[in-house]
């Protein structure tokens, strides 16, 4: 069967792309340096195939047709969009799809009873899933499975449900035969409010974040419960907040404490970095 | 109020360098040619509605009416950002952008901001 080897959260801000180069800025060295901790974290676990887990910003998916949760079961897939090569100077790239875990985690004629995932052939993936595989994986050579929660068109899905997402990815990469080894990559923020009243001003809620890296340093899921149940104070933390559940949907499914927990503090909102590892 | 409307009309602009380019010209004359401009018959649903006062908010640029009206912040704040970055200058860019735009919306505090 195959096994769940490593599953990482990181931040996915797209401004890093420009800022965080040599010679390094003071305030991105810890940044920096966490990201290279999982580079080296990712290369040593020998990853076959990767879950990527993100939030597509109103790009692939807008209020016109907005799912839950879609799993991408394409060969191959576009990264980046115009507006995000201009605005953030990234990059295009081309990831290569995993077709079979694709179809293991959607169900290929029904669909799991833990989840209902909408299924995209055709998707242009934005900085979410992008940044965090270029900085944890810069070859862009292990194929990938990207899975769309959507955190921010209200209504989103509710806790419980990032919950059986995570839990879900676990016993569906548990069932495969295959020898494959598989990571899960999410991504998303603490406490963010780009566009809100407290847009690019540090963190807009340092109690927020100082708690929601407790969680995953716990592997306090009730803690993370309790508070993310609440709509209300997730956007009091700032409008793009929710995005912190994608970290929440890694804690459920390896189960325990996160082997490191950092919350990196630069000129930006605070940067999650958590990471379990079996090696 | 059609928030729905205001996001699309923003997320269809910010994605295209020629349709950024295009409104940052002349935005009230891009406004009008949007609006009569929905995809034909045989075309996916493609409606085009904005109040007056949307019309107006989109043709002046003005972040703090389009905050007010239920604007999701993610897409106002990048759509802004895209259609003054051609007004940068060394002493009033992209840092003077936030200043100002915080500066508009921060009093209004959390808006409803869902369609």
């Amino acid at each position: 069967m195959a096994d769940l080897v490593l599953a990482a959260a990181t931040p996915h801000n797209p401004l890093l792309w420009r800022a965080m180069r040599d010679p390094m800025p003071d305030d991105l060295a810890g940044v920096a340096a966490n990201f290279d901790r999982f580079r080296r974290a990712f290369a040593e676990h020998d990853v076959d195939v990767v879950v990527v887990i993100g939030t597509d910003h109103l790009r692939q998916f807008s209020y016109d047709n907005s799912p839950a949760f879609a799993i991408g079961k394409a060969d191959a897939y576009h990264g980046t969009w115009e507006n995000e090569v201009r605005t953030f100077g990234m990059e295009y790239v081309e990831l290569t799809g995993h077709r079979q875990l694709a179809d293991r985690l959607a169900g290929r004629q029904v669909q799991p009873e833990a989840i209902d995932f909408s299924v995209s052939l055709e998707w242009r993936l934005d900085h979410s899933f992008v940044i965090p595989l270029q900085y944890v994986r810069p070859e862009l050579d292990v194929p990938i499975v990207p899975i769309h929660t959507n955190a921010s068109m209200p209504p989103v899905p509710s806790v419980r449900r990032f919950i059986a997402l995570g839990e879900h990815v676990r016993a569906a990469v548990e069932a495969w035969e295959s020898d494959a080894r598989v990571a899960i990559l999410t991504s998303g923020h603490m406490a963010n409010d780009v566009g809100g009243p407290r847009t690019f001003a540090g963190s807009p809620d340092p109690a927020f974040d100082a708690a929601a890296a407790g969680w995953m340093r716990d592997g306090d899921l009730e803690g993370a419960i309790d508070v993310c149940s609440d709509f209300e104070r997730m956007t009091e933390a700032g409008c793009m907040t929710y995005q912190y559940l994608n970290a929440v949907a890694a804690l459920a499914a390896m189960g325990r404490a996160a082997d490191f927990a950092d919350v990196a503090e630069s000129r930006f909102a605070s940067s999650p970095f958590f990471l379990w590892t079996t090696r | 109020m059609s928030r729905y409307m205001i996001d699309k009309f923003m997320r269809q602009v910010e994605l295209s360098d020629a349709l950024v380019a295009a409104y940052a010209a002349d935005p009230g004359a891009f406004v009008d040619r949007w609006l009569g401009e929905p995809g034909g018959p045989d075309a996916a649903t493609d409606d085009r509605v904005l109040t007056d006062e949307e019309r107006a908010a989109f043709a002046a640029r003005d972040f703090e009416a389009l905050y007010a009206l239920g604007a999701h912040p993610y897409l106002l704040w990048h759509f802004t950002e895209a259609v003054h970055a051609h007004e940068f200058t060394a002493e009033s860019g992209w840092r003077e952008l936030v200043e100002r735009y915080r500066a508009a919306v921060a009093p209004q505090g959390v808006v409803d901001y869902i369609p």
